[in-house]
């Protein structure tokens, strides 16, 4: 194909004095159209593999007001986080919202961290409770950082009516919006 | 001694059959590639360590947009079975016709009471209309029908509950979902994300390494 030889280029014959053209040879170096077509096959498999979407596993407790059925928390291992507006995680530890502490997604890890050193695996409990203006994307942040931090015990549940008030608050001190 | 001379060879090679390779590969991977299943909607899910690949089969996927309203899809081998099952369920008295385009749909985003016309919506022309998503309010929760009918129509069988939300949505829309889902009881969900690399020096990074030495 490259090969190809034009032909009857010179066929034409010229008038005296009118200089013959040298033919020049119609060989095209193709090591860099080569280099260009294995160049785009490994960028095209590469891409590909990458956009597969994955699925992070989630089970949720079922409804119950049995208390009996209610699971109960150690108060030296609790944790709580709640995630704001803007962007802003608050958490506390023990069951006294008052002493609610503000940090961001980046730092929450250390907290996590922490805690869990200082904690018996078997207290080590983390209540995770979006408030309604926390995004989709908070949620599932935090629950990566379950999964991150290796958190054995976790559950997602609605903040009570006190601790809404508290981070309303605390926003409002504090000017999130 | 005379040693005889060889020949230099030219060490031009015909690169010619090897483009042709190249480029031969090259259309094969581009046409094989399957295109991206049409979206029901644009929703970019968030980042997650979870390595496991999304399934696609036997799947229910529920999507939740910025505005936070909630879309369906689902597998092509359910969807069949789950009309007929909400048809029968919801006396709609939809036609054949109805749930032959149905199957062909791509996705649910209307109230049930406005399946027909949805159905009847040529795919290219969908995103020019304005959809109303799934109602998931507590007076009329459709999603809870749709996912009634397919827990009914696969008794027993294995359902990939998947949950796709976009990064602005909000939780409170998220929230909603899963107490569909839990009216029905089903309580297991996958949720769609993007894979990201496992922080290193985490818990999580060091695990693999700690069960090797624990099996030792």
């Amino acid at each position: 194909m490259a090969e190809m030889e034009a032909k009857g280029g010179g066929g034409h014959k010229k008038g005296p004095g009118v200089k013959k053209s040298k033919k020049l040879s119609t060989r095209v170096d193709l090591t860099p159209m080569v280099d260009l077509g294995f160049l785009l096959i490994t960028f095209f498999i590469f891409t590909t593999t990458m956009s597969q979407p994955t699925a992070m596993n989630l089970a949720m407790p079922k409804d119950t007001d049995v208390p009996d059925e209610l699971n109960k928390v150690k108060e030296s291992g609790a944790l709580t986080i709640m995630m704001g507006k803007g962007d802003v995680v608050y958490y506390y530890f023990g069951s006294d919202p008052q002493t609610l502490q503000t940090t961001g997604y980046k730092d929450i890890r250390k907290i996590i961290l922490d805690k869990k050193k200082s904690t018996p695996v078997d207290d080590y409990f983390i209540t995770i409770k979006p408030s309604k203006d926390a995004t989709y994307k908070n949620a599932v942040d935090i629950l990566d950082e379950m999964a991150i931090n290796d958190i054995k015990r976790y559950a997602m549940i609605d903040p009570s009516e006190d601790e809404n008030k508290l981070i309303q608050l605390t926003e409002q001190a504090g000017g999130i919006k | 001694m005379g040693r005889a001379k060889i020949k230099r060879g030219s060490t031009n090679i015909d690169m010619t059959a090897m483009c042709d390779v190249a480029f031969l590969l090259l259309s094969y991977f581009i046409l094989i590639a399957e295109f991206k299943p049409a979206e029901a909607v644009e929703v970019n899910p968030p980042s997650s360590v979870a390595s496991k690949v999304a399934p696609q089969s036997d799947a229910f996927q529920v999507s939740i947009n910025p505005e936070g309203q909630v879309f369906l899809q689902m597998s092509d081998e359910m969807k069949g079975d789950v009309i007929e099952e909400l048809s029968t369920a919801r006396n709609l008295n939809l036609s054949a016709e109805d749930k032959t385009l149905f199957k062909q749909s791509l996705f649910v985003g209307t109230p049930i009471s406005q399946l027909t016309q949805f159905v009847r919506i040529k795919p290219e022309n969908l995103h020019t209309i304005k959809l109303t998503g799934i109602p998931i309010d507590t007076a009329n929760n459709e999603l809870q029908a749709w996912i009634n009918a397919a827990v009914n129509v696969y008794k027993g069988k294995k359902i990939n509950w998947l949950i796709k939300g976009d990064n602005n949505s909000k939780y409170v829309a998220f929230r909603e979902v899963i107490n569909a889902f839990k009216k029905n009881e089903v309580f297991k969900y996958q949720l769609i994300t993007n894979a990201e690399d496992v922080p290193t020096d985490s818990e999580l990074a060091r695990k693999p390494a700690k069960a090797a030495v624990a099996e030792e």
